[in-house]
């Protein structure tokens, strides 16, 4: 019983994470139909360019997440500007192949750079672990999930409430009604991204104080496309959910499996939920069976 | 205007009909120069879809200021695809104007994108009245308002459009996807206020709504264009109704404006009246092409 509490604990925790990173993807494929699968690698830069600041250049905790979230974001703004824009217009396909290509491009830009070694992440977050009758619960991560909570609810009220949000949910609708009530589709793809790309980077930084910054890091991405799938690529709440049941699984079952089978049982896990989600649900928990664009 | 005559009848010695189009257009562009206030304009605009699918085959026609204005014909005639090049909504459907210009305000308007359109005030309402069905009554109402920077207004204007369609106030928070034809309609047309549009282009608000709606929807037509000053360019194909409340009409064949002339003249007219209204006396449905061509000759020239 205490191993089971353990592993979902663990896996809750990580799972907010893995929400955070599905939501990234949901927004973007909210508003331009665009699914992405570079998400991950924003999310590594996004680490590493932290990293670059608080470590290699010393400069204080706030200054380098300002100057991420700077740098994110213009990462989205230039991928949105340079890559997305041009194809609007042309089938979902070639923008999905351009994803591909950013992810081929990024990777191999953050592996180059990595070049195999792993970077030992700054302790920034508060260390040390509460203990309820043997049950771990790692001070850390219960930060990282608060802070991945506190932006779920950031977003999820800015959709709901603000101007922009509302355009955005506008767009997400119908490209060409959107248009044609005066709004900037275009524009708000720009948004999108940026907002996309930031959340992105926060996620990377938190998944680094977990992991370090390690040559898999990007793959995350690949959690997180899970999430939005089985989310249903449209919902955030659904994204939400998606991702603590996915940290759930793969936590609980790499608890009972590991020690059998000798270890991996967590990819495992992400890719036995993708290929039921694609079997059973091809549209998700909360998805909707329509796609349609600009 | 003789030295113009002449230059048109120059520039287009080979068929009379064409002759007269451009007779036309000149008068138009004079008309232009001289400046009577706001004004829409579209000269000789061609759209091919797709880029071989031609559709609109020479459409000239205009909304002078403070006018309503009806656009008439058949299905496919190219009603909805002349309002989608006046708001660039084409451009979303692989559309394009390979041909003309469209003037509003003294601008060419022809390739801009949607939302500048809307800028300039110009709002379509589209045919099937379609709306953010996820969105609740007033948000759609509030992203109608989307081209305008300053947002004081919005309130004020909500109000406003609440008096216009009083039925709406009562559903502001309803899911508008829920909504009947007739609130949807109602819907879609304050969604377009929203944006303070000095124009704006309806397309077949009638189209499957009873009778008395239609009548309601018509007067309010009629009430924005006395009051709130908007002209209008509407589409139908219930043309009586149409024609009882505008100024002028086009009758739209084919991608072609076959006729044109004051609404009172129209309703009068018994080509119209055989064709469009129904009222055939042969009981046979003729297009429009095999009236008498004298007739259309004479139109084209008085
Ligand atoms: N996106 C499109 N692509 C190709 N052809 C189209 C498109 N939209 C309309 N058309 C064609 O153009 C013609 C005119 O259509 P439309 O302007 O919608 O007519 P109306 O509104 O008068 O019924 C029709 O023959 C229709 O099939
Ligand atoms: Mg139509």
């Amino acid at each position: 019983m205490t191993d089971f509490l353990q592993f979902s604990v663990i896996g809750l925790l990580t799972g907010g994470l893995y929400s955070l990173i599905g939501v990234t993807i949901v927004i973007v494929f909210k508003a331009s139909k665009v699914v992405s699968i570079a998400h991950g690698q924003l999310l590594a830069f996004g680490a590493l360019f932290f990293w670059i600041f608080m470590v290699g250049l010393g400069y204080p905790l706030w200054l380098s997440f300002l100057l991420t979230l700077i740098l994110a974001s213009l990462m989205g703004f230039f991928i949105e500007r340079f890559t997305m824009r041009p194809l609007i217009g042309q089938p979902l396909f070639s923008s999905f192949l351009m994803t591909f290509a950013l992810f081929i491009f990024l990777d191999g830009a953050f592996q180059l750079y990595l070049a195999g070694q792993t970077r030992a992440y700054p302790h920034f977050l508060p260390q040390g672990q509460w203990d309820f009758g043997g049950v771990i619960v790692p001070k850390g991560q219960v930060v990282n999930f608060l802070i991945s909570f506190f932006l779920f609810l950031i977003l999820a009220l800015s959709f709901k409430h603000t101007r922009v949000g509302l355009k955005m949910r506008a767009t997400a609708e119908d490209h060409r009604l959107a248009q044609s009530a005066g709004v900037s589709v275009r524009n708000i793809f720009t948004y999108v991204w940026i907002i996309s790309a930031i959340l992105a980077s926060i996620s990377g930084i938190a998944m680094a104080t977990v992991t370090d910054i390690h040559y898999p890091l990007p793959y995350f991405g690949i959690k997180g496309l899970i999430v939005a799938l089985f989310g249903g690529m449209e919902s955030i709440g659904g994204a939400l959910l998606a991702g603590l049941i996915l940290g759930l699984l793969e936590n609980i079952s790499a608890g009972y499996l590991d020690p059998i089978l000798g270890g991996g049982i967590k990819d495992v896990a992400a890719y036995v939920m993708l290929l039921l989600i694609l079997l059973i649900k091809p549209y998700g928990l909360f998805g909707l069976a329509r796609i349609e664009r600009l | 205007m003789i030295p113009l005559f002449l230059g048109a009848s120059i520039a287009h010695k080979e068929g009379s009909e064409d002759d007269l189009i451009s007779t036309n257009l000149v008068a138009l562009s004079l008309f232009q120069i001289v400046g009577e206030g706001r004004m829409l304009s579209l000269s000789n605009i061609e759209v091919v879809y797709s880029d071989v699918i031609l559709v609109l085959k020479g459409v000239t026609l205009e909304v002078p200021d403070g006018k309503i204005v009806a656009l008439l014909g058949a299905n496919g005639a190219g009603k909805t695809t002349t309002l989608k090049a006046i708001s660039c909504l084409l451009k979303t459907e692989l559309g394009k104007i390979t041909e003309g210009s469209i003037v509003f305000d003294g601008q060419r308007i022809d390739q801009k994108n949607p939302e500048e359109i809307v800028k300039y005030g110009i709002v379509q309402v589209m045919e099937g009245r379609p709306s953010f069905e996820n969105l609740t009554v007033e948000e759609n109402l509030i992203v109608g308002a989307s081209s305008r920077k300053n947002t004081t207004g919005i309130k004020r204007d909500l109000e406003m459009v609440y008096n216009y369609f009083p039925v709406l106030r009562g559903m502001r928070q309803r899911v508008s996807g829920y909504l009947s034809g007739g609130e949807r309609q109602m819907l879609v047309m304050s969604r377009g206020l929203m944006a303070r549009p000095k124009l704006m282009l309806l397309d077949e608000p009638s189209l499957g709504l009873s009778p008395i709606l239609v009548e309601d929807i018509f007067k309010i037509i009629k009430r924005l264009n006395k009051k709130e000053g908007t002209f209008f360019l509407l589409v139908e194909q219930n043309a009586m109704m149409a024609l009882s409340i505008s100024d002028h009409a086009y009758v739209i064949e084919n991608g072609r404006i076959v006729m044109d002339g004051p609404a009172a003249e129209l309703i009068e007219n018994e080509d119209i009246k055989e064709f469009y209204l129904g009222l055939s006396k042969i009981g046979k449905r003729k297009s429009y092409r095999d009236v008498k061509h004298y007739k259309r000759r004479k139109r084209w020239v008085g």
